[in-house]
């Protein structure tokens, strides 16, 4: 096994024309958990969806656990089954109960029978606290619910990475912190993560690193307390003096 | 200006204000209301109070002339129903469109609405429904496709279009969206260019010039030939509707799955196709009423369709003059069905706006 649970060097993304990504390189070892903070339109969500191929990269090269991330499909299949993710609009399958969301992936693609999935679905649910809405659709449950599940239902894949892009953004402010807590409770048993996220207090509190990105480059990084107390960068300084609120 | 938001309960007050505004307002409502009146009643005696029922009396109809000749329905409704089909096995036919009828029904309750669920029903019921009319097996006498006729003809087309239609246009709508330009466009070009030509051409095409284009092999009976055009004219209208319920859908949910490692085909077929067909229910339905209709058209390239086995029935000397009770007969055949799915599918829409999850 790598040490490296993600690799990522010289990495080069466009949008047609448009430079999104210049040049990234970036480790994240085994269990380690990345945060990552940048402007609206720093390529944040661009980074994170590169890492299993929702955005192809054009330059540079990404590893997953050591698995080349190219164009052969099987690498690209093998790599998410090892990252899961985390949307900001929870994408929940509104078709499906919580359950069949849960057991969906599980059973199509790990094949496991239906009676194994339900057994980890339900553990998963009680874990994320809400097993008493298994029978529910995802449009009767509340945000904070609603991304609770999408929160099991990726772990439900028994995945090594998990990849959160602005889980709690699009959340009612009571609502964060349910989500969070889940999130705290995943990062203490050891799951590596990388999270884009605004949360600085959760990013104090659980993150190994703090990656500052603005124009698709990544400016700054750092220990969080580090960080947080004397950021190199003048960009950095900028932003956090807006997100902290001084 | 007659405010559109405003409930029309039938109150003394509303009918004033809508329909009794002005003098001459009133004057256009009271004729109206005359005239319709004039003609439903016409109508009812003509269809009622002078008309002629009971088996064979063609002779007192001939020199009946305000009422409905009735006893035309009574005396031919076989030869309208099952047209050339051999006398003695019309059981099967009826037998056959019954069990069709019920396919349909099912069709309709929530329990069949699974990617296999439906298809297997549809399955069954068209096999059973061609061994009953086909015969050969199971001690059934063989009766020829060239001998079929009638409502069990314009099933047998509506049921078969349906049935190759509806594969070939979720398989159209997923070209249609495909990664590769050229594959998409291509696609986007035989749809467009399909579904700018009238379906009668396609037919005249499928029936009449294909077996001078296609070699012998291929050639195979011209009511197949018609029935597969037809089913790529359908999958041409039907996949532009589903691909509209495949953009209704929002970009996180293929992206979620793909996150979740699933392959493209569990994408499409637990993902992507549930929520589409979910989107486009209601045009869906409104297809298939302008595709039953429509089948009639295979009357004009010397198909035995109900149409033209109603034309045979009221065609002899004996019953020349009952064509007008023969097209009421008919039409109401089609009415009862195009009207009950038009009824569902707007129950349906209801049903779905109410609990729009
Ligand atoms: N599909 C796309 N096509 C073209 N440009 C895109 C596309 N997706 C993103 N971009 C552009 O790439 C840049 C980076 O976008 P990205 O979504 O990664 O930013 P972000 O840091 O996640 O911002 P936010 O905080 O608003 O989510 C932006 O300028 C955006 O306009
Ligand atoms: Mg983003």
């Amino acid at each position: 096994m790598p040490d490296q649970a993600i690799s990522i060097r010289a990495m080069n993304k466009y949008y047609g024309g448009f430079h999104a990504l210049k040049d990234i390189d970036l480790d994240v070892d085994r269990g380690e958990k990345v945060v990552i903070c940048g402007p609206s339109g720093s390529g944040k969500s661009t980074l994170i969806r590169c890492i299993n191929r929702l955005e192809e990269h054009q330059a540079g090269t990404i590893k997953v656990n050591g698995i080349p991330l190219d164009d052969n499909v099987d690498n690209i299949d093998e790599i998410r089954r090892e990252a899961g993710m985390v949307f900001q609009n929870f994408n929940l399958f509104p078709h499906m109960t919580i359950l069949e969301n849960c057991t969906l992936a599980p059973t199509l693609v790990r094949k496991q029978t239906r009676q194994q999935a339900e057994e980890t679905a339900m553990s998963y649910l009680e874990r994320v606290k809400i097993p008493e809405q298994a029978h529910k659709y995802p449009g009767e449950l509340s945000g904070g619910q609603q991304q609770r599940v999408a929160i099991a239902r990726a772990l439900c894949m028994a995945p090594e990475i998990m990849l959160f892009d602005e889980p709690t953004s699009a959340l009612d402010p009571e609502m964060i912190s349910e989500v969070l807590d889940v999130m705290v409770g995943l990062a203490e048993e050891g799951m590596t993560m990388v999270c884009v996220t605004h949360e600085m207090g959760f990013a104090r509190q659980v993150a190994d690193r703090v990656i500052f990105m603005a124009d698709g480059q990544i400016i700054e990084q750092a220990p969080p307390g580090e960080f947080f107390d004397n950021p190199t960068s003048e960009r950095t300084r900028t932003f956090l003096g807006q997100v902290l609120g001084h | 200006m007659t405010d559109l938001s405003m409930q029309h309960t039938l109150s003394f007050k509303t009918v004033k204000k809508h329909y009794f505004a002005t003098p001459l307002n009133s004057a256009i409502t009271v004729l109206l209301a005359v005239f319709t009146a004039w003609v439903l009643w016409g109508l009812f005696n003509w269809a009622f109070l002078d008309a002629i029922w009971g088996y064979g009396k063609n002779e007192e109809c001939r020199t009946h002339e305000d009422g409905a000749c009735w006893s035309f329905v009574a005396t031919r409704w076989r030869i309208v129903l099952f047209g050339l089909y051999p006398f003695e096995e019309q059981w099967r036919s009826a037998l056959a469109c019954i069990v069709m009828l019920v396919v349909a029904i099912l069709s309709c309750v929530p329990v069949f609405w699974s990617a296999k669920r439906l298809p297997t029903l549809w399955v069954i019921g068209f096999a059973t429904f061609y061994i009953l009319m086909r015969g050969g097996v199971l001690g059934l006498t063989p009766v020829v496709e060239r001998d079929w006729g009638g409502l069990s003809l314009t099933v047998f087309i509506f049921a078969a279009v349906c049935l190759l239609g509806m594969p070939l246009s979720i398989i159209f709508a997923l070209l249609r969206r495909s990664e590769m330009p050229w594959i998409a466009r291509t696609m986007a070009l035989v749809i467009d260019v399909i579904r700018s030509l009238p379906l009668l051409s396609i037919m005249f095409t499928f029936a009449i010039v294909l077996p001078f284009v296609l070699p012998d092999w291929a050639i195979g009976d011209k009511l197949y030939r018609v029935i597969i055009g037809y089913a790529i004219f359908f999958a041409c209208y039907q996949a532009e509707i589903i691909r509209g319920g495949m953009q209704a859908l929002p970009a996180g949910q293929e992206e979620a799955a793909k996150a979740l490692g699933m392959g493209y085909w569990n994408r499409v077929g637990y993902v992507v196709l549930p929520q589409a067909f979910r989107n486009a229910l209601p045009p869906t339905i409104n297809q298939f009423v302008i595709t039953f209709k429509e089948t009639s058209l295979v009357t004009i390239i010397g198909f035995f369709d109900i149409l033209a086995s109603g034309r045979a029935a009221a065609g002899t000397a004996d019953w020349s003059f009952a064509t007008i009770e023969m097209y009421v007969f008919v039409g109401l055949i089609f009415f009862v069905f195009v009207f009950s799915l038009s009824r569902y599918g707007a129950y349906l829409e209801h049903r779905l706006n109410v609990g729009s999850r």
